[in-house]
């Protein structure tokens, strides 16, 4: 069961509006920093002429070496694409490209831009804060899964946390994890340092889930004499084939089905290589 | 405050499956200024999610419509779930949100599949004959309603004789697109996918199956006018809106039965 919040007690009591709330909320946060706010990659600062939004590595950079955008829809073309040109299917992860400045009139105008760079960023933020947010555990969020996502269900508990650790941390995705395995079990992955509260396993994460799922069975039954599975089998060779012609190329994002995605290495690298170096403790995917 | 959502597919790995409906977005926002204050666009694989854009919206007054063109499993079972609908109308948190059905069985459709017809044909010579429409359904052994959209817009095309023919053709069930493309006894042939996106089928599979070279493909008996995807036409922002307007009496409607 979701958690009820306030706001959704509802009743004949006059709504409130959440949304409306964390748009004034979020505006009056950025205007009490002289220097900005830090949001994701983005740094938000309030100017004589309304709003200005940047990536943090780009602070101090003059509009000259910038492209200036001010339209605040203009920011899901920004949020789009990595510098590489990549497609960005998830906009927490560490991957927004640079080079730009976007200006916008009000508040208004920040809550949509704030809302392509970050989608229901600020809302969540806002609930976040008060103390307000809905959690929706891994398990809950299992069940209600339909379809080819059916399986996650069956998924072991420690699938799910290596899963996190895999798919989650600030490597690899910049919002703050706030939903465990279920009321019981935390989830042990490191939640992040970023202002973007994670309120609830992402679609990513559930696509993530289903294929350590498959992972998971085939462990079962398909070991060969040294204990590997045929998917580590196949990428240890992927990895390999890939190095030695100089150069890895890496499988999209979320495309993890292919052996060279880097959440299915970070999963290999806490699943696999203790099976290969047993002598030494398992590290952690961001080490090294 | 009024709101229209608009909810799309969305994909992990590419940017076409999302364009369209930011696309709509843009145009009813454009032309339809003052009918709405918000136009959200949600999916189910991008943010933001159905999950999470109520949180998002402001309004208290909400219509959700769609961009998906058969009733199924999308329609019927993970929307309304994942944006915790109970019906055609919800009231919860002091906020009524409308759903509208899906696009394609919609009575405006052959009107968009019609204008996509005419801009491909546009400027382009046809050979003297007939001249049949073919629409491309993806189609599925596992929804009949899948397959039952396309056959209902090529029937309401049919009626109004435009064209000499008008077949259907699918990616996954019968009848297979390249026998119905080979067979229809016509010199031209105008094909035009009844999806709401391009993406891997209709840019790569689709053009590859049938031996298409572009828009237009000259063979010895024909000429095949390849269409773009019905969905990415611009005239699919009227039909949302149309779709939205079209909840707003259920209410009224939902009243009278009760009483």
């Amino acid at each position: 069961m979701r958690a009820t919040s306030p706001e959704r007690s509802g009743g004949e009591a006059p709504r409130r509006n959440t949304a409306a709330e964390a748009r004034a909320a979020f505006a009056a946060w950025v205007g009490e920093a002289p220097e900005g706010r830090s949001f994701g990659q983005v740094i938000v600062r309030q100017t004589p002429e309304g709003y200005e939004l940047r990536h943090a590595a780009n602070v101090g950079v003059p509009d000259e070496e910038l492209v200036v955008h001010g339209d605040p829809r203009e920011a899901r073309e920004i949020a789009k694409l990595t510098e590489e040109g990549e497609y960005r299917p998830l906009k927490s992860s560490p991957n927004l490209r640079r080079g730009w400045v976007l200006r916008v009139e009000d508040e208004r105008g920040l809550y949509v831009a704030m809302n392509y760079l970050y989608p229901s960023g600020v809302v969540h933020w806002h609930l976040y804060r008060n103390g307000e947010l809905e959690i929706t555990n891994y398990r809950e969020n299992a069940a209600r899964q339909s379809g080819i996502y059916k399986r996650v269900q069956r998924l072991s508990d420690e699938g799910v946390q290596n899963a996190a650790r895999a798919c989650c941390e600030d490597a690899v995705c910049l919002k703050k994890t706030l939903w465990d395995v279920d009321e019981n079990t935390p989830r042990l992955s490191e939640p992040g340092e970023g202002e973007i509260p994670c309120p609830e396993p992402c679609s990513i994460f559930v696509s993530f889930a289903r294929r350590v799922r498959l992972f998971e069975r085939e462990n079962k039954r398909d070991l060969d004499a040294i204990g590997l599975s045929p998917s580590e089998k196949e990428d240890l060779s992927a990895l390999v084939d890939a190095a030695a012609t100089g150069s890895v190329e890496f499988a999209r994002e979320a495309e993890f089905e292919e052996p060279l995605n880097e959440r299915r290495m970070r999963y290999r690298k806490l699943t696999l290589v203790p099976k290969l170096r047993p002598d030494e403790d398992a590290a952690t995917p961001d080490e090294g | 405050m009024k709101a229209l959502i608009i909810v799309g597919h969305g994909s992990h790995l590419n940017e076409d499956s999302s364009l369209p409906v930011y696309e709509h977005a843009a145009l009813v926002r454009d032309h339809y200024t003052g009918e709405f204050d918000e136009v959200v666009e949600c999916f189910w694989k991008e943010e933001p999610s159905m999950r999470h854009v109520l949180d998002m919206v402001e309004s208290e007054n909400i219509t959700v419509v769609p961009a998906f063109i058969s009733e199924g499993y999308f329609t019927q079972q993970v929307i309304p779930r994942e944006l915790g609908l109970d019906g055609p109308v919800t009231h919860r948190d002091g906020r009524t949100i409308r759903y509208a059905g899906p696009l394609g069985t919609f009575e405006g459709m052959p009107d968009v599949i019609l204008e996509r017809a005419d801009d491909l044909l546009k400027g382009k010579g046809t050979r003297p004959g007939r001249t049949a429409l073919v629409l491309l359904g993806h189609g599925t052994d596992l929804n009949k309603n899948s397959g039952g959209v396309v056959y209902l817009n090529a029937e309401r095309i049919r009626e109004r004789g435009v064209y000499d023919l008008v077949e259907v053709g699918f990616l996954d069930q019968d009848p297979p697109i390249a026998e119905v493309v080979e067979g229809v006894e016509a010199e031209n042939v105008v094909l035009i996918p009844v999806f709401i996106a391009e993406g891997w089928h209709t840019r790569e599979t689709i053009p590859e199956d049938l031996g298409l070279t572009g828009e237009v493909t000259e063979r010895a008996d024909k000429t095949i006018f390849y269409g773009a995807p019905v969905g990415t036409h611009p005239s699919v922002a009227d039909l949302i809106v149309s779709r939205a307007r079209e909840t707003e009496g259920r209410e009224a409607e939902l009243a009278r039965d009760v009483s």
